[in-house]
């Protein structure tokens, strides 16, 4: 066998699997898609010839859709935004700087992540309401405490990838800045930051996720006030399986999906140049 | 400083924390006459209708005070005990006004979190219309912690066009409904003889008292659990053998709820269900008007009706609320006699007000049987706070299915339940 | 424990030796400096939580206890002698540990074969797989289950159909969520879906950070592909391998929303529950939250344990940076 005709076999192998693995995807918005009666048939087609809006109508009617939606935007922007400036300046400091207890601290953030999540939920709600009495829009039913949780919640996890992408950055240069003349601070913001870029955007990708997928918080904390509803909270009145409207199920799962699928698609390159970066150094 | 607030607040909240942390004592509360009056209601298997009657009732609230906007939170009952924990743990921010099931009613009674309605039922007009067996369900050591808005009996509903068509009677006993569901699947293979699942813990209770068994008993103050008495376990295998593949297969219905099993009726699939007033509406839309009828669930004797499980909402009024006059006012409204008939109209829900109810029944037949049922006696899950907590566990749920499934049999499984039953009562 | 291993390798952050003692003074006040946004935030709003869990833990804690109107007991370690009692929190902590270890295993196999294949083809085919596995990773946990038990719906699902057009008449019907096994199965696919691309683009970048020299001068020595992959790539992508491993179980062994959403609760009779379902099902939905605690402490250490367990096991062959 040759080496081109291997190759083509791999590239077919290849194209198959991501047709598989993009397949589930394909049918969620293919079923909300759908009309009513073909969804709900025992002779479920991969295509429709009759595409229809119907199932994204249903769902979008929601009251509030644009409020939920904006503050889901603003939990997740605000989440990353923060998430990326501490990670990356706790990432410097754990790579670029000597002190003792550092090595214990790493293993914190690995065991930090070891907590199950849905166990904090109840220390976490006491806390959330000590916060909110003295900082009011931290507390209990703003979004202010989502924002809080899911930041505590991403760091560990970023601040772990963001270090490799630190020492990446090859210690001669730090070196050479200082000899010119560049303070500490100076070498962080204008050059290491820029060069580390690329991780920074692999990091928040997971931040993105974490907060924009979250309802189990977003259904504690948020407890009587509509208006600060969560979107996967607001659409999750839709997954009702005993009633089998999968249509409008389908149609919030994509819609649930989109905004994290444009962020990835956008940052797709920085995240694997972005990793690759931090093996090679 | 964000950052120096924070800090400061929990070195203060550490300080503070060698102990878990307690709510302190519930707020007072107070009683202002504008604002936002937030409520929490039930969302339901069709909300559309109910939804209607709502708005209709905030409508008239809202334009009776000025100044005050309803906001309501639909609430689904599968995942309200986090909901109203929540609620319970900061009623700070808790909202005015909620619907509530009167199973879960000692429990929430126990969290302090409901206001002492007596007084507001007493001085409320139709508050001497309330039926007492009714009002009974919402009281707790003699105070009244809700206003009851509906009460939920089940009875049997059935196909007459397909029972016509085998030439089959409506069964007269448990024994016969099994053999009639039976006899069904085996003329029909793709319909269910009966829709029950093992999550449907209200369709199984009558089989349970019918059988003359008990879910528990009081004794001296603390409630002990009789699951595994030989009454209680011919009751619960009664129940349980309905999931079989003759009749109701544990494919499809060991995991199915009451609202399933309702729905898969409503949608054809079943000749029979046990289903409540309340689902009247789910029936007719589901395109069975006139082909199908109810009777009371029968017992184990020809003639005798099984004891039927008497549920129903109530309407309670959080004890922080900021506006508890208007949180009052709203619930009743909502019980008034005219929304009870809006919202037996939209529903079929069973009104809690005598005189309305006599008024129905004698111009709709279909609450006959309801009617007849309740006035057969009616039984009711222990009242004690650890019934939420058993309820949410899932603990009989869990003991049908090992039953149904055949992964444990039924005195094993009920003695595992009757262990976390009494756990729970215990503490 | 992993301590020394997670010292960076020591070339990185040389520092001549003359300087040393008067830098690390100097880096301990920046350092602290650097780390004080994080380091505030994470004592207050996970540290300090997961203090609390752990004091949580040894109290009768429940509904009424939080909300104040009932006095707080002290159990010492009650609760944990409780839970260890149970039969069924043995059964359900093994099928937790199978659970995972399949989850680990599966998107480990399929996420490193798949950066594998993606390195030896050209970019179009390659940029295809990037593309779905980024939205397999993308899609929301609740909405990949819904879509997962959609397609293998008993009546509606296209799987049964498929199955029941290609002669398996049987299939039509099927309830794939209904046996043990199968519904652990299929919640496994829908983890694996979602988990493998972590893994493909780790190793990805791996793969390209290995120098070509390395792998053409093996290719000129006339060693197969196999043999190159196995005696060449593995070895070198192995640091990347063990972080993409502790992240694997980590992440899998506290799998909550797919078994929840797609074994509607833990399955007929709790028979799909895992670890971190049972404790909401049991402790918090039941509102016995010392109870809940103690189980999350118990998952916590068993993870604690496990990841230790395995970071020894490769503790000479990698540096862990």
């Amino acid at each position: 066998m040759t080496r081109r005709r291997s190759r083509l076999l791999a590239e077919i192998v290849t194209v198959l699997v991501a047709a598989a693995v993009a397949f589930p995807l394909y049918w969620m918005v293919l079923s909300a898609l759908k009309p009513a009666g073909e969804i709900q048939s025992t002779d479920p087609r991969p295509w429709t010839w009759a595409p229809t809006l119907d199932s994204f109508e249903r769902v979008l009617t929601v009251d509030g859709f644009a409020r939920y939606f904006l503050n889901s935007v603003v939990v997740a922007t605000a989440v990353v935004a923060l998430s990326l400036l501490m990670s990356f300046l706790s990432a410097v400091a754990l790579t670029r700087f000597r002190f003792r207890g550092r090595t214990v601290l790493l293993v914190m953030l690995l065991v930090a992540q070891m907590v199950p999540i849905e166990a904090l939920t109840i220390p976490l709600f006491f806390l959330m309401r000590s916060v909110g009495d003295v900082v009011p829009a931290f507390g209990l039913n703003e979004l202010g405490s989502l924002v809080l949780v899911h930041l505590a919640f991403s760091l560990p996890f970023a601040i772990w990838m963001l270090r490799g992408f630190v020492a990446a950055v090859p210690v001669e240069l730090e070196e050479a800045a200082r000899i010119d003349g560049a303070s500490r601070l100076r070498f962080t913001w204008q050059i290491l930051f820029p060069l580390v870029l690329p991780g920074l955007v692999a990091t928040s990708v997971l931040a993105f996720i974490h907060a924009w997928n979250d309802f189990l918080f977003a259904k504690t904390f948020i407890i009587s006030k509509t208006e600060n509803q969560t979107l996967p909270q607001a659409i999750l009145v839709f997954f009702k399986p005993e009633e089998n409207d999968w249509g409008a199920i389908m149609a919030s799962s994509t819609l649930m999906t989109v905004p994290v699928l444009v962020f990835f698609v956008l940052v797709q390159r920085r995240l694997v140049s972005g990793l690759a970066g931090a093996v090679k150094g | 400083m964000k950052f120096r607030t924070i800090a400061a607040s929990l070195a203060l909240v550490v300080a503070a924390g060698c102990a878990p942390a307690q709510s302190g004592s519930t707020g007072e509360g107070g009683d202002e006459r504008t604002g936002t009056l937030r409520v929490w209601l039930f969302d339901e298997a069709n909300r559309d209708p109910k939804e209607k009657v709502v708005d209709q009732a905030i409508a008239e609230f809202e334009a009776a005070h000025e100044g005050v906007t309803v906001d309501v939170q639909w609430i689904a009952v599968e995942s309200r005990a986090d909901k109203f924990a929540g609620a319970f743990n900061d009623p700070a921010n808790a909202p005015d006004v909620a619907e509530f099931g009167n199973t879960d009613l000692a429990g929430y009674v126990e969290a302090g979190a409901f206001a002492d309605l007596t007084g507001d039922v007493e001085s409320w007009e139709h508050g001497a219309d309330l039926l007492p067996d009714v009002l009974d369900t919402a009281t707790v050591d003699g105070k009244v912690y809700g206003i009851p808005w509906f009460t939920g009996i089940r009875a049997l509903y059935y196909r007459t066009d397909v029972f016509a068509e085998l030439g089959l009677e409506p069964p007269a006993t448990l024994a016969e409904l099994a053999e009639t569901a039976r006899a069904v699947r085996q003329a029909k293979p793709d319909m269910y003889g009966i829709s029950v699942g093992g999550k449907y813990v209200y369709a199984m209770l009558p089989f349970l008292w019918a059988s003359g068994g008990e879910l528990a008993r009081p004794e001296n103050g603390q409630w002990t659990s009789a699951l595994t008495s030989p009454e209680a376990i011919r009751g619960v295998t009664a129940f349980a053998d309905l999931i079989s593949p003759g009749i109701c297969p544990p494919e499809q219905c060991a995991d199915f709820t009451g609202t399933q099993s309702v729905q898969a009726f409503a949608g054809g699939k079943a000749a029979m269900t046990i289903g409540g007033d309340f689902n009247r509406k789910a029936v007719e839309e589901g395109g069975l008007k006139g082909k199908y009828a109810v009777v009371p669930l029968p017992g184990t004797e020809r003639g005798s009706i099984a004891p039927a499980f008497a549920g129903g909402n109530l309407l309670g009024v959080f004890g922080a609320s900021e506006r508890r006059g208007l949180g009052v006012e709203f619930a009743q409204l909502l019980a008034s006699p005219k929304y009870q008939s809006e919202m037996y109209s939209a529903m079929g829900n069973l009104p809690t007000l005598a005189s309305v109810q006599r008024e129905l029944a004698r111009n709709d037949p279909f609450l006959q049987p309801f009617v007849e049922s309740m006035a057969a006696g009616t039984r009711f899950v222990p009242a004690t706070p650890a019934w939420s907590q058993i309820d949410a566990q899932g603990v009989l749920p869990t003991a049908i299915q090992r039953i149904a499934t055949g992964e444990a049999r039924a005195r094993e499984a009920l003695a595992d339940a009757e262990r976390q039953m009494n756990e729970a009562f215990g503490g | 424990m992993a301590t020394r291993e997670l010292t960076p390798a020591p070339a990185r952050t040389a520092v001549p030796p003359a300087r040393r003692t008067r830098r690390r003074g100097r880096d301990g006040r920046s350092a602290a400096l650097y780390l004080a946004p994080a380091a505030v935030l994470l004592l207050g709003v996970l540290a300090y939580p997961i203090y609390q869990l752990v004091v949580i833990s040894l109290y009768d804690y429940g509904q009424a206890e939080a909300a104040g109107n009932a006095p707080l007991v002290f159990l010492g370690l009650e609760n944990y002698a409780d839970l260890l009692r149970r039969t069924q929190f043995w059964v359900v902590l093994a099928k937790t540990l199978g659970f995972a270890a399949v989850c680990v295993v599966g998107s480990l196999a399929v996420g490193t074969a798949l950066a594998v294949l993606a390195s030896r083809v050209r970019a179009v085919p390659r940029m295809l797989l990037f593309l779905a596995a980024l939205g397999a990773w993308a899609t929301p946990a609740v909405a990949g289950s819904y879509v997962w038990l959609f397609l293998f719906d008993a009546d509606f699902g296209l799987v049964n159909e498929v199955l029941a057009g290609l002669g398996f008449d049987g299939m039509a019907g099927h309830s794939w969520t209904f046996g043990t096994y199968s519904a652990f199965g299929l919640v496994a696919m829908e983890v694996i879906w979602c988990s493998f691309p972590f893994v493909m683009v780790t190793m990805y970048a791996g793969i390209k950070g290995i120098p070509d020299e390395v792998v053409e001068a093996a290719s000129l020595d006339g060693a197969s592909w196999p043999r190159i992959a196995t005696a060449v790539i593995l070895p070198m992508l192995r640091p990347l391998l063990l972080i993409a491993t502790i992240q694997s179980i980590i992440w899998d062994f506290k799998v909550f929303t797919q078994i929840y959403v797609m074994t509607n609760g833990g399955g007929v009779a709790g028979r799909n529950l895992v670890l971190n379902v049972y404790a909401y099902q049991q402790a918090f939905a039941g509102q016995e939250y010392g109870q809940g605690a103690a189980i999350g402490v118990v998952m916590t250490l068993i993870l604690l344990s496990v990841t230790a367990l395995y970071v020894r096991s490769q503790r000479r062959s990698v540096e862990l940076t």
